[in-house]
């Protein structure tokens, strides 16, 4: 143990951390089977992207065959496999390994101080395990996609297409995977911080992914076991969840849900993260809050393992047990609630520099508290009775998957984009490619609200065809292909910053996280040497918290605002 | 977690630079693998609820087929194979103990008992299969819950003496030395984990 600075031991391991692993050559050890969290993170990132605009032609097409009540686009049976294969792509193979594995493998251990994950070799594995799953799951087109929803319940499953099986194998395999990225982000949190870096000097971001992956490989697990049974059903004809055979469809939905519902915070808690780096950033402000949002974060993930069935208030089950329930969910609304008026305090009186990231904290901040709040009245029993299998229910969890989470990725993209590859994006088009998206999600999404409340059920190919359900359903896709234009422009400026950016250097938001104090692109081993953390990184206006760190030329922050010149200028 | 303790060989240290590598990176592992059997439990949890389930969904169990009231499991032969996978638990313990004492040829008679003690488990789990009476695993929800469970426990016992195999065969190669064991930590950890799924199980089965 040695004192470094008031109060700053370095441990024992740390001491020895003066060696440098040289960085690998061969261009297969560096870019196709690396070790690096860094080179995984934005393999995650590549993977994802592709299945996103895979599941998102798919989500086009339902759209489109929506335009007209007797649309002919695809045929009944093609459209339940097309909304089945969008859902089941967009939770697992999009959201879930963009959050965690993409940003949760590029920016965590950089924001700890840490070379690398604590098992490299274990990230390579899960990270593989990504794209084989997304091909088998992809490829159930060819023998006949799952076609059952996202949600794939039985009796329905059992009859289902041939592809029910790859599917099965598929979400499989992407849960092993997600259990291996969960063990392994938290023994990196709680082993490999910095020293002197407490759990509440850590930056939120970790503190999102240190709540995150207990979700992952507890809730993880019992989707494992639910999907193998579902498969020895099909296979082996093994009686789980067949009502003739004693078993019971509803065995499956208490499963399914006991992981689904924890899996929709392993969706949002994450962006959570991102949107409490972001916001101090933007603002000029140290956080509003900084332990109740780092706590929160450990309530909902606790809270969320005793709410699944109020997915199944119409499954049938005992009328006493829908109150807990009910309450339970409602319940989670504060810890929720005090992080969005954290962030709101945060936002408050700071000097907000508009650019991409902050643009895409704030519309998250509108619309995920819009999609929260319809998921009080799906909470309430009585309520829920009437939306439960509605586009309600669609609009709601759209707002908080698309309005949440997916707008939270947009941030962090543009974010840590500079961090990433060391070059900036065109603001401009950026700024435009976010009113896109956010008009377009928003006209994509309210109306289906109302539609749904007027009683247009979920997964039908066709509607009534009355003039307000014609044209709210043409408004709605209108505004979804607004919202792709948007996603096209996404790609058309990641492309332009790569090729045309100008060099981002080590900080350009001025930010105080330890990840911007190195180099952009930062460099193999991240930290030189590994350096102590006086305090929580959010306090703008005081100086870096930092000692021992070799900052990289430029990495200083940017000058403090003054009252007179509230928007800092670089 | 073969993988694990195969690049744990190569840490065997000397030299206070080296120890240190090797005490930190030995407490991520035993963390990460803990956190494992923590993911593992959740899994076995997962299908004794379904048993618990299915269970309580039809009125009468052993459920009825046929007009005809399945018989109960042989509870007297489970009971004593359940004491052949207990003491190969203590076995498990003992090898353990003695690798700490250095007791090198101690700890391979234990070692090797722990692996016959856990075929033999095996074996009688085989025999009961073979003879079961209640309609085989595709016949009714009570095949079902309990060929799946003790099936899937059988399959981690089978795991088990693979992996205390391999960690025999690494002692033999010198991985391990008197202050340097975590394979054998985690081969040990394992064991018991398994034993102690079994205690469940075979309450639920053979006792309710």
């Amino acid at each position: 143990m040695a004192t470094i600075a008031p109060g700053v031991q370095t441990g024992p391991y740390h001491a020895v951390l003066d060696h440098i692993h040289p960085e690998p050559t061969s261009f297969i050890r560096k870019y196709i089977f690396s070790i690096d969290a860094k080179v995984i993170g934005i393999q995650y990132m590549i993977t994802g992207a592709i299945f996103f605009m895979i599941a998102g032609m798919l989500a086009e097409i339902i759209r489109t065959q929506l335009l007209s009540p007797d649309g002919a686009i695809v045929s009944p049976a093609t459209y339940n496999s097309i909304y089945s294969m969008h859902g089941s792509a967009m939770v697992w193979f999009v959201v879930i390994p963009l959050l965690t594995g993409a940003f949760g493998n590029f920016v965590m251990p950089l924001q700890i101080g840490a070379r690398d994950v604590a098992f490299p070799w274990l990230n390579l594995v899960a990270f593989w395990m990504f794209p084989i799953a997304g091909v088998i799951l992809f490829s159930s087109f060819l023998i006949g996609a799952p076609d059952a929803g996202w949600t794939e319940y039985p009796p329905i499953s059992l009859q289902g297409p041939p592809g029910t099986n790859l599917w099965c194998i598929a979400v499989f395999l992407i849960g092993v995977s997600s259990t291996m990225t969960g063990i392994n982000f938290l023994v990196t949190i709680y082993k490999m911080r910095a020293p002197g870096m407490t759990f509440t000097r850590m930056p939120l971001f970790v503190w999102a992914q240190f709540a995150t992956a207990p979700l992952s490989f507890i809730a993880t697990t019992a989707l494992g076991a639910a999907l193998a049974a579902l498969f020895i059903e099909r296979v082996f004809n093994v009686p789980f969840y067949d009502p003739h055979r004693g078993g019971s469809p509803v065995l499956w939905q208490h499963m399914f849900w006991f992981y689904s519902h924890p899996a929709v915070y392993i969706m949002i808690i994450p962006g959570f993260g991102m949107i409490s780096e972001i916001l101090p950033t933007f603002t000029r402000k140290p956080i509003f809050g900084y332990k109740m949002i780092a706590f929160s974060s450990v309530a909902i993930a606790l809270l969320s393992f005793s709410v699944w069935a109020h997915h199944m208030f119409t499954s049938g089950m005992v009328p006493w047990l829908q109150l807990p329930f009910m309450i339970i969910t409602m319940v989670i609304a504060i810890p929720t609630g005090i992080k969005i008026f954290s962030w709101m305090a945060t936002l408050w009186g700071g000097a907000i520099n508009w650019k991409t990231p902050a643009l895409y904290a704030t519309g998250f901040l509108i619309t995920f508290t819009y999609g929260g709040l319809t998921g009080f009245f799906l909470a309430a029993v009585p309520a829920d009775y009437h939306e439960h299998g509605t586009y309600f229910v669609v609009a709601h969890f759209h707002y908080v998957l698309y309005g949440g989470s997916i707008m939270s990725l947009f941030a962090g993209l543009y974010y840590w984009w500079p961090k990433i590859t060391g070059r900036m994006y065109n603001e401009t088009l950026g700024q435009i490619q976010f009113w896109l998206t956010f008009i377009g999600f928003n006209g994509t999404f309210t109306p289906l609200h109302w539609l749904g409340l007027l009683g247009m059920p979920r997964r039908v190919p066709n509607y009534d065809p009355s003039w307000t359900f014609i044209f709210w359903n043409r408004f709605a896709s209108i505004s979804s292909y607004v919202m792709t234009l948007g996603a096209l422009l996404l790609v058309y400026i990641l492309i332009d910053s790569l090729r045309n950016g100008k060099k981002a250097g080590p900080n350009p938001w001025g930010a105080r996280t330890l990840e911007w104090m190195i180099s952009s692109p930062p460099p193999y081993y991240n930290y030189k040497k590994i350096p102590a953390v006086l305090a929580a990184p959010y306090d703008f206006g005081n100086p870096l918290p930092y000692i021992g760190l070799e900052a990289a030329p430029g990495a200083v922050e940017a000058t403090p605002t003054s009252a007179s010149h509230p928007v800092p200028t670089y | 977690m073969a993988v694990s303790v195969a690049e744990h060989g190569h840490d065997v240290g000397h030299g206070a630079h080296d120890e240190i590598i090797y005490q930190e990176t030995r407490d991520m592992r035993l963390m990460g693998f803990v956190l494992f059997l923590f993911s593992d439990v959740v899994l076995f949890s997962s299908y004794i609820f379904a048993y618990i389930y299915l269970r309580n969904s039809i009125p009468s169990w052993p459920p009825i087929v046929d007009g005809h009231q399945l018989p109960r499991l042989d509870t007297a032969f489970a009971a004593f194979n359940s004491v052949v996978l207990f003491g190969s638990g203590v076995t498990m313990h003992w090898a353990l103990e003695h690798w700490k004492h250095g007791n090198r040829g101690r700890f391979d008679l234990f070692m090797w008992l722990t692996i016959v003690l856990g075929l033999g488990f095996l074996g009688g789990q085989s025999y009961e299969y073979a003879h079961a009476q209640i309609g085989g695993w595709s016949g009714n929800t009570f095949g079902a819950s309990f060929f799946t469970l003790t099936g899937m426990h059988g399959l981690h016992v089978f795991l088990g003496v693979c992996f205390l195999f391999v960690l025999w065969l690494q002692t033999k190669k010198n991985v391990y030395d008197q202050h340097h064991f975590f394979g054998l930590t985690a081969g040990t950890l394992y064991w018991h984990f398994v034993d102690v799924i079994w205690v469940v199980l075979f309450f639920l089965f053979y006792l309710w």
